[in-house]
């Protein structure tokens, strides 16, 4: 062993224990994480008052806390596909999915400001949905219950890629929304879209 | 402490009990007073084995074991149905779905909300004696509205299963939890939302989740411990079958036996996922110790291809013995079912003429299809089905991708809605939905506890629905009088020895109605979707009528939380 070789030992040595000091450091860290430090990662996208930073992100102040925790879950199981969201809730055991759900169900949704449907694509929205009966599961005015998401006043965009994400079962984690979405025109989809936001 | 000590500790111990649960609730203002006046006597297993003949209370959700709905008083008659008014309204603090059936213990009644509420009320005022707010768990998974379809009451307790898949009971003066038993994993799909049966020391309950992929059950709980005895799977580790090509009225299904058997060797039984909820209460017979009941449609609901053989027991009524749960007989009214067209609306026992005119013990069943079915109870063989009450048309084309119409659409026919009978006149009385739908297939893989249609139905915009009240003369499956309404109808009928039926509209509309001819001769607008069974009672010397008028999620019927009693004078 050269003395080159000895002295990058060392130092691979030491940089492997500041490493493992590093990680037992974090280990401790996130067993003493408050419900708080555990969210903070959250605002970056889904907004620090609740206002998505991308239109094509979801609302998750005041949703529904059984359809957050189930979202949380199916991202650390794999089936719900995100780059962004699976390493994060990888992270996460079915205690603190639950408790991050509570949280962010007990904030106040926020008002996008998105503009009411006009009143014929209304119309046809609500003809729509009665044909394929979304209130059976999402509810009067579409407020949504336990595991299943309010919609309305949800953002415009989120909800125009989501329905197109369920017609091309690219969202995996619920076929009979797929099943749904498939069974309904794209024409009545669209006008599901401007409704349902501007609730 | 002296007794009345007692009572008054035990009630405010139960106050606080219950406005710790209520500050989780979306109930805004608790008023609940959990005080001893709800002062109701103990319900013995004979009172109960004797509802039939009580025109003082209303024991079961259905009015009896035998669920005639059949209330055998008649101060309200013919006559006099036209000074009908109403006595009380009672609002509840959900505005929600509403298909709660009212039971009355003398002079005290128990009504249940959507989310699982249940308030004891003062039958004569409509005053509320107390109010238990379940504090629902965050996974509730459920399909057609968080609703609840009422309690029962043996003992001193009253017996409450919860959207949340719990088995719970309550103390019935105050409204207390004595006991609380989880039933199933809501994450996996299962639910709650009938009301339990409690005969014998034993609560019987099914379970929701035939749209996720569950494997269905009836279960019967010991009502002292909420231990349960026994378990019946509605499918069977063998669920395959006969291969039957025809339904229960001889019409062709279009199986394809062939590709059935083919997958069935490469996949095996499909057992596990099959679903076969069973929504609404069995009937007990008490002479041969027996229940019946209908198990509902196979997971997923429009596809197929992935559960070869006839998926039993879905769409089946079943019997079991009452102490073991073991199963003794079947009726499969259509096998490997694709349209959602199920058996739900409860079972009803009643002596019926067999095909040689003999009179026997009968087991009669509404089903979505339109049609009321007549078994032989001895070994639940069919002797009969009834004229259609519904428009039937292209029975029984396979759903498709781009959609095939079909009448009956999904809903039904009957759905949950029970039925009423008048073994006097040998009628039985339906409220039907006619909707136009068109049925779509789509394929895809079990998806852990999710909605799992395997494809939709879909009204179809533009195509008139509409409803009706039938009456059907189940031994000779004519159907004697038939009354039509706007919309299609959900909730459910009472028939009365006063010679009338009482039955609600989504529009809010509430009537009586001549039992024999279908005249309607009174009638009252509720504001609200009227589409809740209704039940009848006596306090205070005076009859009184009862229903619930909170809407429909199913049918999006306008929402409202009142309970509204109606009497004369």
């Amino acid at each position: 062993m050269t003395e080159d070789m000895t002295v990058r030992n060392q130092l691979m040595f030491g940089k492997l224990m500041i490493g493992a000091t590093a990680l037992l450091l974090m280990a401790a860290q996130a067993s003493a994480e408050t419900i708080e430090d555990k969210v903070a990662v959250c605002a970056g996208c889904h907004g620090a008052d609740g206002k998505p930073v991308d239109k094509t992100i979801p609302t998750i102040w005041g949703q529904q806390a059984g359809y957050l925790y189930i979202q949380l879950r199916d991202f650390k199981r794999g089936d719900r596909k995100s780059e962004i969201m699976q390493p994060i809730a990888t992270q996460f055991e079915r205690d603190d999915m639950l408790a991050i759900a509570e949280y962010f169900s007990q904030k106040p949704w926020p008002d996008l400001g998105q503009p009411r449907a006009p009143k014929d694509v209304a119309a046809k929205a609500v003809a729509a949905s009665a044909s394929v009966g979304c209130p059976a599961c999402h509810l009067d005015r579409f407020q949504g219950d336990g595991t299943v998401p309010r919609l309305a006043g949800m953002g415009r965009d989120y909800l125009a890629k989501t329905i197109a994400d369920f017609r091309s079962r690219a969202r995996g984690n619920n076929p009979g929304m797929s099943d749904l979405m498939l069974a309904t025109s794209p024409d009545d989809l669209a006008a599901l879209v401007d409704y349902l936001a501007g609730l | 402490m002296h007794v009345k000590g007692l009572a008054a500790f035990a009630a405010a111990v139960g106050v606080g009990l219950l406005s710790g649960t209520a500050v989780a609730q979306e109930v805004k203002q608790e008023k609940q007073s959990v005080l001893g006046n709800a002062n109701v006597p103990p319900v013995t297993q004979e009172q109960l084995n004797a509802a039939d003949k009580n025109a003082k209370d209303f024991l079961l959700t259905n009015g009896n074991y035998a669920q005639t709905r059949f209330y055998p008083g008649k101060q309200i008659s013919r006559d006099n149905v036209k000074n009908l008014h109403v006595a009380w309204i009672f609002q509840t603090d959900v505005k929600e779905s509403l298909e709660t059936s009212p039971i009355v213990v003398d002079g005290v009644m128990y009504v249940t909300t959507s989310f699982s509420h249940v308030y004891a009320l003062d039958a004569k005022t409509g005053q509320q004696l107390w109010h238990y707010a379940h504090k629902m768990g965050p996974i509730t998974v459920y399909c057609c509205g968080p609703n609840n379809r009422g309690v029962q009451v043996l003992g001193d307790r009253v017996y409450l299963a919860t959207l949340d898949s719990k088995l719970m009971a309550l103390n019935a003066k105050t409204g207390e939890v004595v006991w609380t038993t989880n039933i199933a994993d809501p994450e996996l799909g299962y639910s709650e939302t009938m009301a339990p049966t409690v005969v014998k020391d034993k609560v019987l309950i099914g379970t929701n989740g035939g749209e996720y992929g569950i494997r269905g059950f009836v279960r019967a709980y010991d009502a002292k411990t909420g231990k349960q005895l026994w378990n019946f799977n509605t499918i069977p580790d063998s669920s395959v079958g006969v291969w039957a090509t025809k339904d229960a009225t001889g019409r062709d299904m279009h199986r394809n036996i062939q590709a059935e058997k083919d997958m069935l060797a490469k996949i095996g039984d499909p057992y596990a996922k099959l679903g076969g909820g069973v929504w609404q209460n069995p009937s007990v017979d008490l002479a041969t110790n027996r229940i019946y009941f209908v198990v509902g449609n196979p997971s997923p609901d429009l596809d197929g291809s992935n559960r070869p053989g006839d998926n039993l027991y879905t769409n089946s009524l079943v019997s079991l013995d009452l102490d073991t749960g073991k199963y003794v007989c079947h009726f499969q009214y259509i096998a490997h079912d694709v349209w959602d067209l199920d058996a739900v609306s409860p079972t009803v026992l009643v002596n019926v003429k067999d095909k040689d005119g003999k009179t026997i013990p009968g087991v009669i069943h509404a089903g979505k299809t339109g049609h009321i079915y007549v078994h032989d109870r001895k070994d639940c063989s069919l002797i009969r089905f009834s004229e259609a009450m519904v428009p039937q048309e292209n029975m029984w084309v396979l759903p498709t991708k781009e959609g095939a119409r079909m009448l009956p659409g999904a809903n039904g026919g009957v759905e949950w809605s029970p039925i009423a009978t008048d073994p006097g006149q040998e009628l039985a009385y339906a409220i039907n939905l006619h909707q136009p739908m068109t049925y779509h297939v789509e394929s895809s893989a079990y998806p852990n506890g999710k909605l799992w249609l395997g494809g939709a139905f879909k009204v179809i915009p533009g195509e008139k629905q509409s409803g009706n009240i039938t009456a059907v003369n189940y031994n000779t499956g004519k159907i004697k009088w038939q009354v039509k309404t706007p919309e299609p109808m959900i909730g459910g009928i009472l028939a009365t020895a006063g010679g009338l039926v009482f039955t609600g509209e989504g529009n809010g509309k509430f009537a009586a109605y001549n039992s024999s001819s279908g005249k309607e001769l009174w009638s009252f607008r509720a504001g609200a979707g009227v589409n809740a069974p209704p039940s009848s009672y006596m306090v205070g010397g005076k009859q009184y009528v009862v229903v619930g008028a909170g809407g429909n999620t199913q049918l999006d019927y306008k929402r409202g939380n009142n309970i509204i009693a109606f009497t004369l004078d």
